[in-house]
């Protein structure tokens, strides 16, 4: 037992404080063989900046946040809402880039046929009023957030009391399980989501579809703590921003899934700031 | 009673006769509420993704998740120095347990809150590492094993102790002549907290820590279900065969080992802790003293009451499902029902169903079933109800049959039940306690618990509100267990050998 803690003390002891960079990504796509897929942005990135860069997986999105703000990633792959619950908590943080799809970013109302919900308007419709609706996660911009912000725009109620029973899958590709086996009737996905799962036949169209596509709204950016010019050199900012505009590989981006990264800052952001205080999901 | 009145169906004074008027106390008052639960059916068409489930669990891909054996060491690893730091903070503990109510009630309270809670408050503190992770095992399970090992040494047999010559020491008493007495007890007690120990640390995965849980939950939640199927396997083995590796000699190099993999260790940040604990825990007006801030920071608070209603109301109803379940399935495992193969297959089911995170059968049942209390009242009934059976079947075999001519049915109702009842009940009231907890876990069937309230606070990031429903919830869950050892049969005698006490192991 003594030696036990002895080589206990002497493990803690050594441990290696050399400074890597870290980033994480939210999980919202497929997490299969994600460690496998980040690795080859971490190495990409290491190329670009020159420094041990790493990749840490994360379960949660308020996981995510958690780790950048205490900085046990520098770097994150965030969902709109999630970056400005981040950059928040960690003054002078910014927005670096965001996914070509990102600026135009949308929710679609996914259905079940049997819920006999009109299909296809301009707007959300009327008769999904007391029907049963899930959202993804809690804290998902597509999955939760706007889907909400749309709903109390279009109806003057919250959630609560439109739909006869409102739950939360956690996640995307649940949600249209759900949907897909009636469970629920409606559900809100990412749009991003419910394409992939159609492409890869993982969806049986005649059984749910899309009832609803809502306006487009800014989502998923990468966001930088304000201190790692300090940290890693000056102009490191600048140098991350350019690698992953300079991101082209299919490969690497299909991690995401982007075409590619355009430029971004918070004010993009203001948007969703806005919404997500007026729902009390940020104070 | 009063002596006049003619006995009635359930009257009398008898042992039995009170266990059951206890059993169908609850039952009743769980029907009674039952209206108040909300169980409607709304699923048109589960076959679909079910198929798909069904089609992974008998076709499993092992090789789908990266890095399992890594997976699998860390869930060994954090579960064997949860429990071991336990122990070393725990065992010091209970010496002073009897004497201090403020330990009590401090035991009492790390107790109450679930090890995913004090894994989502440790995370932002102390990352995803493995601090974490051992830590959320670490300070309940010093809670419990300072009372149980309390309880423990109050049984020491005092024989030694009166033999020992005057002026032996305190320190040398209790090591030579209380300490042995009670050796086999404390460790056949540690070693099942061990195996509670695997099963918490493969669900810290689900908030994150990079155990089998973390693949499990993924795979699962993504509909990838070969994968999922193939860890749902490797955990069942895993519990399975905790006999074959759990041996006393290996585990200290399995310790060992394992520590090596356990890293990096983050850099405990001091700001970051202080600021955690003094700060982000703590309504900001209340910190301010600004008195009416904090009325207002109460109405902000999810609908409270709703939620306690809620957390009581399915924690009585998978109390007494999990009463009914129970007693439908102990002699599936037991030796004194059917022949040797109906017996694997019964162990079998009851494993299954007991290892099974609940979490996933509440997801199977909600696409079975639509949203509603039903799919958790099914998943805790029946995880609960076949962990008791279990443990029911194992007092079962120990007791010699009078009469072997009697057929199945009347062996159960006559022999049998009558003898193991007591003890049923016992560790069903042990468990109410747990299912509270449990309870807690089940947000995500749109059913608001408190545990669902924590749950959203956490994701909001506002862990003020989240402390505060910790705490109600820690009140909740000590108010129950205070009802519950109340109305706990208390005539039941030990089993002696058996971990000490019949009720002690339903405890996880």
């Amino acid at each position: 037992m003594r030696w036990l803690v002895a080589c206990l003390l002497i493990l803690v002891s050594t441990a290696a404080t050399a400074e890597t960079f870290r980033f994480t990504a939210i999980p919202d796509e497929d997490q299969s063989r994600l460690e496998e897929r980040f690795d080859k942005v971490a190495r990409y990135l290491e190329d670009q900046l020159g420094v041990t860069v790493e990749y840490v997986p994360v379960k949660s999105y308020s996981a995510a946040v958690s780790a950048f703000r205490n900085d046990q990633v520098q770097l994150a792959w965030f969902g709109g809402l999630t970056g400005v619950q981040a950059r928040r908590l960690v003054p002078n943080s910014r927005a670096l880039a965001q996914g070509q799809e990102d600026a135009e970013f949308r929710t679609y109302f996914i259905a079940n046929h049997d819920s006999d919900v009109d299909t296809q308007g301009d707007d959300l419709p009327k008769n999904v009023q007391g029907k049963s609706f899930t959202f993804g996660a809690k804290t998902s911009t597509s999955g939760r957030l706007m889907p909400e912000y749309f709903i109390r725009e279009q109806f003057g109620a919250p959630p609560k009391s439109l739909f006869s029973r409102v739950g939360f899958s956690g996640d995307h590709s649940r949600t249209i399980a759900l949907v897909e086996s009636g469970a629920y009737d409606l559900g809100a996905v990412n749009f991003k989501v419910w394409d992939a799962a159609v492409a890869d036949g993982r969806v049986d169209t005649d059984k749910v579809d899309v009832i609803w596509k809502t306006p487009t709204y800014p989502d998923y950016q990468w966001t930088i703590r304000g201190d790692v010019d300090d940290r890693y050199g000056d102009g490191f900012t600048g140098k991350v921003r350019k690698a992953l505009l300079d991101m082209h590989d299919p490969e690497l981006l299909e991690s995401f899934p982007r075409q590619g990264f355009i430029p971004a800052d918070n004010d993009d952001y203001q948007p969703i700031e806005d919404v997500g205080e007026k729902l009390g999901l940020l104070r | 009673m009063s002596a006049e009145r003619a006995p009635g169906l359930l009257a009398g004074d008898s042992l039995n006769l009170r266990l059951a008027r206890r059993s169908l106390g609850l039952i009743a008052l769980c029907l009674i509420l039952l209206p108040f639960a909300d169980l409607a059916i709304t699923t048109h068409d589960p076959w679909a993704e079910l198929g798909r489930m069904i089609s992974g669990l008998l076709r499993p891909d092992i090789l789908a998740t990266q890095s399992l054996p890594h997976a699998i060491a860390l869930t060994i690893g954090f579960a064997l120095w949860g429990t071991l730091l336990g122990v070393v903070l725990g065992f010091p503990l209970a010496l002073l347990f009897p004497r201090s109510r403020l330990l009590r009630g401090s035991c009492a309270f790390v107790r109450a809150i679930h090890e995913l809670f004090w894994a989502l408050l440790l995370l932002q503190v102390f990352g995803l590492s493995a601090v974490t992770a051992i830590a959320a095992l670490t300070i309940p399970y010093a809670g419990i094993f300072a009372k149980v090992y309390a309880e423990i040494l109050e049984l020491t047999p005092r024989a030694p102790v009166d033999a020992l010559p005057e002026g032996v020491g305190r320190f040398s008493r209790f090591v030579y002549a209380e300490l042995p007495m009670v050796w086999a007890r404390l460790s056949s007690y540690t070693r099942y907290r061990f195996e509670c120990a695997m099963r918490s640390s493969v669900l810290l995965g689900f908030v994150g820590l990079p155990t089998l849980g973390f693949h499990l939950e993924s795979a699962f939640r993504e509909g990838r279900y070969a994968e999922a199927g193939a860890l749902l396997w490797v955990f069942y083995l895993m519990i399975a065969s905790l006999h074959l590796w759990g041996h006393r000699r290996l585990l200290p190099w399995i310790a060992l080992g394992s520590l090596f993999l356990l890293g990096p260790w983050p850099d405990i940040d001091g700001a970051l802790l202080w600021r955690f604990v003094s700060v982000d825990l703590w309504p900001n007006p209340l910190l301010e003293g600004n008195w009416s801030g904090l009325w207002q920071w109460f109405g902000e608070i999810p609908d409270l009451l709703p939620a306690i209603g809620n957390t009581l109301l399915l924690g009585l109803m998978g109390t007494a499902g999990s009463l009914v379940v129970a007693l439908l399935l102990w002699p599936l495992a037991s030796r004194h029902f059917g022949n040797r193969p109906t017996r694997m297959a019964g162990k079998g089911v009851l494993i299954l169903m007991r290892s099974t995170p609940e979490l996933m059968l509440a997801f199977i049942f909600l696409l079975m079933l639509g949203p509603s209390m039903l799919p958790a009242w099914l998943a805790l009934s029946l995880h609960n109800g076949a962990l008791i059976a279990f443990l029911v079947a194992r007092h079962a075999d120990a007791i010699v049959p009078g009469s072997h001519a009697l057929p199945a049915s009347s062996r159960y109702t006559y022999e049998l039940l009558p003898r193991l009842y007591g003890g049923l009940l016992a560790l069903l009231f042990y468990r109410a306690e747990t299912i509270i907890r449990e309870t807690a876990l089940l947000g995500m069937l749109g059913i608001a618990t408190l545990g669902f309230h924590i749950d959203s606070s956490f994701a909001y990031l506002m862990f003020d509100q989240a402390f505060f429903l910790l705490l109600i919830t820690a009140g909740l869950n000590i108010a129950v267990d205070a009802l519950a050892r109340r109305y706990r049969p208390r005539e039941i005698a030990d089993t002696p050998g058996e971990r000490g006490h019949p009720g002690r192991e339903a405890t996880c």
